[in-house]
């Protein structure tokens, strides 16, 4: 069963690693057809609530509620889309083949039909016929972001998504992420990138030591 | 029947990618053949010392190419963090762990093909008679083995310490079922019939059966956080 949501929101997230605190009682909300940044210095706590939105880990309490429900955790990965600095991508394989293989897990109707419209709107061309172990970074992100919209997400989490990336491929990242909001999805984008932040951003949040320090922009996330 | 499917898919992306590299069948192989030769080298005295030093030799350089093969199948999925990729997808935990099983098995499988003839060829014996009972014997430790490997590859794959946590948690895990197995091969070498070799496979079996259930029911909650 698809599930359909347009809020994502944590209430006191709190997470620990041992006795490490990476996140102590972030309340913030996302919405549909917003670009939230994450914001802050290292060990901030910005991928820990990143892999939290994921259900990648679970919250050591409090809760994170989607369209104000919580929903058993795993029940949402079809709709979930994460790109990360890594690409995720089978390195023996041959984008053509990582594709098809992760639209087969996604389920995705019409495999092939939306396989050829991601190569098109990302540039990926030939090269993709070639294992991913010999592509460069901006080849390897470009096909990973592909994968991550297969399933047409409704939550789209973004990782240090520009990280190493060349002008163009960094274009091509930013027209995504608007194509993605605009379309409706929720995204969140985890950046150290000043320029490319002001670029995609509707909402800025700042975390310091596992809290929101501050936030910027339209309703977004309370402080 | 979703379940079979994706564990399916992930085989099927295994065997392609070895098939494409030949990584592991290349370097385990090797291995095993090192063992053998070795071991025939050291141990070969007369062919009635063969049929009983043969069953140890096949089931060590087994279970030692067994544990590289399965440590080198989820080296791979933590290039370019591939595992995560999995992990983050509506795949059932279960069909990740039936695919690589699966795929373990058929790699193991492979490798043994190459291993229990060059035995025969450097202890002198001739299993053309053994080879259904002996196909059954490894079928069923190899089905244990892997069902035991795959659960805790996974979590080394996770974890930091790897491969080392393989070899150190697997060894001591499947110990009573390569046992079983030795003993069975060893009887069956020296002409017992297949009914003095049941109670043994019977062990085998009830191990492959623990095995798979709990890897099955268990890979979920030890691979997620």
């Amino acid at each position: 069963m698809s599930i359909d949501f347009n809020t994502v929101r944590t209430e006191a997230v709190t997470k620990l690693y041992g006795l490490t605190r990476a996140l102590a009682g972030v309340d913030a909300e996302f919405q549909a057809g917003k670009v939230t940044v994450i914001e802050g210095p290292n060990g901030s706590g910005k991928s820990t609530l990143l892999h939290i939105l994921a259900q990648e880990a679970r919250p050591s309490s409090g809760h994170v509620l989607y369209n104000g429900r919580k929903i058993r955790r795993g029940r949402l990965r079809s709709r979930i889309g994460v790109l990360a600095h890594q690409s995720m991508l089978y390195p023996d394989l041959t984008g053509d083949e990582n594709l098809r293989l992760f639209s087969a897990l996604y389920q995705v109707p019409e495999a092939p039909a939306r396989i050829d419209d991601l190569k098109q709107r990302f540039h990926i061309g030939r090269f993709a016929e070639r294992p991913a172990r010999t592509w460069s970074r901006g080849q390897l992100q470009r096909v990973a972001l592909a994968r991550t919209l297969l399933g047409s997400p409704r939550l789209l989490l973004l990782d240090e998504p520009s990280t190493g990336l060349d002008n163009r491929s960094v274009e091509l990242l930013v027209k995504a992420i608007k194509d993605e909001r605009d379309r409706g999805s929720i995204v969140v984008v985890v950046t150290h990138d000043l320029g490319f932040s002001s670029e995609i951003a509707d909402t800025v949040v700042r975390l310091k030591q596992g809290r929101v320090d501050t936030s910027t922009g339209e309703q977004g996330v309370s402080t | 029947m979703n379940t079979l499917r994706m564990a399916w898919l992930i085989a099927e992306k295994d065997l392609r990618v070895e098939w494409r590299t030949k990584e592991i069948i290349l370097t385990t192989a090797l291995f095993g053949i090192l063992v053998v030769i070795l071991s025939s080298l050291s141990f070969y005295l007369n062919p009635t010392m063969s049929r009983r030093v043969a069953p140890g030799v096949l089931w060590v350089a087994i279970a030692f190419a067994g544990v590289l093969s399965l440590g080198r199948s989820w080296g791979r999925e933590r290039d370019n963090d591939a595992m995560r990729g999995l992990l983050l997808s509506p795949v059932p935990r279960p069909s990740i762990y039936l695919g690589k099983w699966l795929s373990g098995f058929i790699l193991l499988t492979a490798i043994e093909a190459i291993l229990i003839p060059l035995v025969a060829i450097f202890f002198h014996l001739d299993l053309t008679p053994l080879a259904w009972p002996l196909a059954a014997i490894v079928g069923l430790g190899t089905t244990g083995f892997v069902a035991a490997g795959t659960l805790f590859s996974a979590l080394s794959a996770r974890g930091g310490a790897r491969d080392l946590l393989l070899s150190v948690v697997v060894f001591p895990l499947i110990a009573p079922a390569l046992l079983s197995a030795v003993v069975a091969t060893r009887e069956l070498l020296a002409g017992a019939p297949l009914s003095e070799t049941f109670e043994w496979l019977r062990i085998l079996g009830a191990f492959d059966i623990i095995f798979l259930a709990g890897g099955y029911t268990l890979f979920g909650p030890i691979i997620s956080d």
